[in-house]
């Protein structure tokens, strides 16, 4: 494949390679900025929670999945706190859903709830160890859809 | 950004005084309710298999921070937090790998110091934070955080002084993932953990509560700071106190493999022991080798 410099190309193929280029410098941007637009949306979910005493992790996790497609977020929780997950995203007219398994793939739901873009599940846990919130776009209009999740503890 | 969220699905019908015309308002409602998104919630599997899901489709563990641990202790009675407290200043050390996980285990005492209520010690910690933050060029994540917990100490507002804690222990790690230095911020949240077990099995091994051993169940965790250390690079792994961390996390993961009402109080004396002496060598730069 040969190599042209930039000046070869005609008026209109040099603005559309601008156009690209820009585009393309642009798309991890993006990308990351909706995943942000996400977890701001996760953290609006929290809220509620935050007011009723619990601690909100600044740490989240998120990315994009394809429709009906799940990911499995692993935790560690402890016997005697409580948890609140709650996951959104930025794409308006999807709706998600987040529960809560233990080790050995039991639901731990103690209640969830799901609206459009938010969801949320909470937990008891009966003993400490390892929890997985098993995260799903369950509609979206697009192909990946943008997550997030946190979690808050009391 | 935060915007307000009303509590979701919560005494909907409490307000429908049941006479015949607010029957059949019900009714609408309910019609209304099972075409909204809340009714149209999805009915989750009551059991799955984990092992369908592949490796990719799977995040690592979050490393819970100190206070989630000491959330649970609160609830489980109150022992002599002023014993666990550990006396003098640690110098900083040149080695950054130490210096990582010596800030670790420094917001960890904070904790204690917090339990403590020793309003001196906290805020001398919180300086100490400072001064180790910057031996690792992220003194700037931690500036407002250290100012807040001495101004916090002095109002003796513990509640705000842990979340300062973990807002430092986050802070400081995110900024040095924006550096690029992951490995060194894997060893500050280890550092963490050491101190909070072996603070966690004093108490626990002291007989406070038999309760807490529930505590010690952290089997993928302790996988998970070991796969961290087998991913570092070979200059930090093999560094003799990363190396003997990782040593010490072999003996403990099959003790914290085991239900928390199984360890007995040999492993935990066993567990303590081994986290002693490792915080002993992060402390004094002392490798024992």
């Amino acid at each position: 494949m040969n190599f042209l410099p930039f000046s070869q190309f005609g008026p209109l193929t040099r603005r559309f390679a601008v156009v690209a280029i820009v585009l393309v410098a642009w798309t991890p941007c993006l990308v990351h900025a909706t995943v942000d637009d996400a977890l701001s949306f996760a953290y609006e979910a929290a809220l509620p929670y935050y007011k009723q005493g619990y601690s909100v992790r600044k740490d989240a996790w998120g990315g994009d999945l394809g429709v009906r497609d799940k990911k499995a977020v692993s935790s560690q929780l402890f016997k005697g706190n409580n948890y609140w997950f709650l996951m959104a995203t930025d794409v308006k007219s999807a709706t998600l859903s987040v529960h809560i398994y233990d080790d050995n793939g039991n639901l731990v739901d103690a209640e969830s709830w799901q609206r459009g873009r938010f969801a949320g599940a909470r937990v008891s846990p009966k003993a400490t160890g390892t929890f997985f919130a098993i995260v799903q776009i369950l509609k979206s209009p697009e192909d990946r859809t943008p997550w997030a999740l946190v979690y808050g503890y009391k | 950004m935060l915007h307000s969220e009303p509590p979701l699905g919560e005494g909907i019908f409490s307000r429908f005084p049941m006479n015949h015309l607010t029957c059949i308002s019900s009714a609408v409602a309910c019609l209304l309710l099972i075409s909204s998104p809340i009714a149209r919630a999805d009915t989750p599997p009551k059991k799955i298999a984990l092992s369908d899901f592949p490796a990719a489709a799977v995040e690592e563990v979050v490393v819970p921070v100190p206070s989630e641990i000491f959330a649970v202790l609160d609830k489980l009675g109150n022992p002599n937090w002023k014993a666990q407290l550990r006396d003098g200043k640690a110098r900083t050390p040149e080695d950054r790998a130490r210096t990582a996980l010596l800030l670790g285990n420094v917001i960890a005492e904070g904790f204690v110091a917090v339990e403590a209520e020793d309003a001196e010690r906290v805020k001398e910690l919180g300086r100490q934070v400072l001064t180790l933050a910057e031996a690792i060029n992220v003194r700037k994540s931690v500036i407002a955080r250290s100012k807040s917990i001495t101004d916090k100490a002095d109002q003796r507002d513990w509640r705000g002084v842990r979340a300062e804690f973990d807002g430092a222990l986050q802070d400081v790690r995110g900024a040095m993932q924006e550096l690029n230095d992951q490995d060194l911020s894997q060893l500050v949240s280890l550092g963490g953990w050491l101190r909070g077990t072996e603070v966690l099995t004093s108490i626990v091994g002291g007989g406070f509560s038999k309760d807490g051993t529930e505590l010690l169940h952290q089997p993928e965790l302790v996988n998970y700071f070991d796969r961290c250390i087998g991913s570092m690079g070979g200059r930090l792994r093999k560094n003799p106190l990363v190396a003997g961390i990782r040593d010490v996390l072999r003996k403990i993961g099959p003790i914290v493999n085991e239900a928390g009402d199984k360890i007995t109080p040999e492993q935990v004396k066993s567990i303590h022991e081994l986290t002693h002496g490792v915080n002993r060598q992060i402390v004094e730069g002392t490798t024992g080798n």
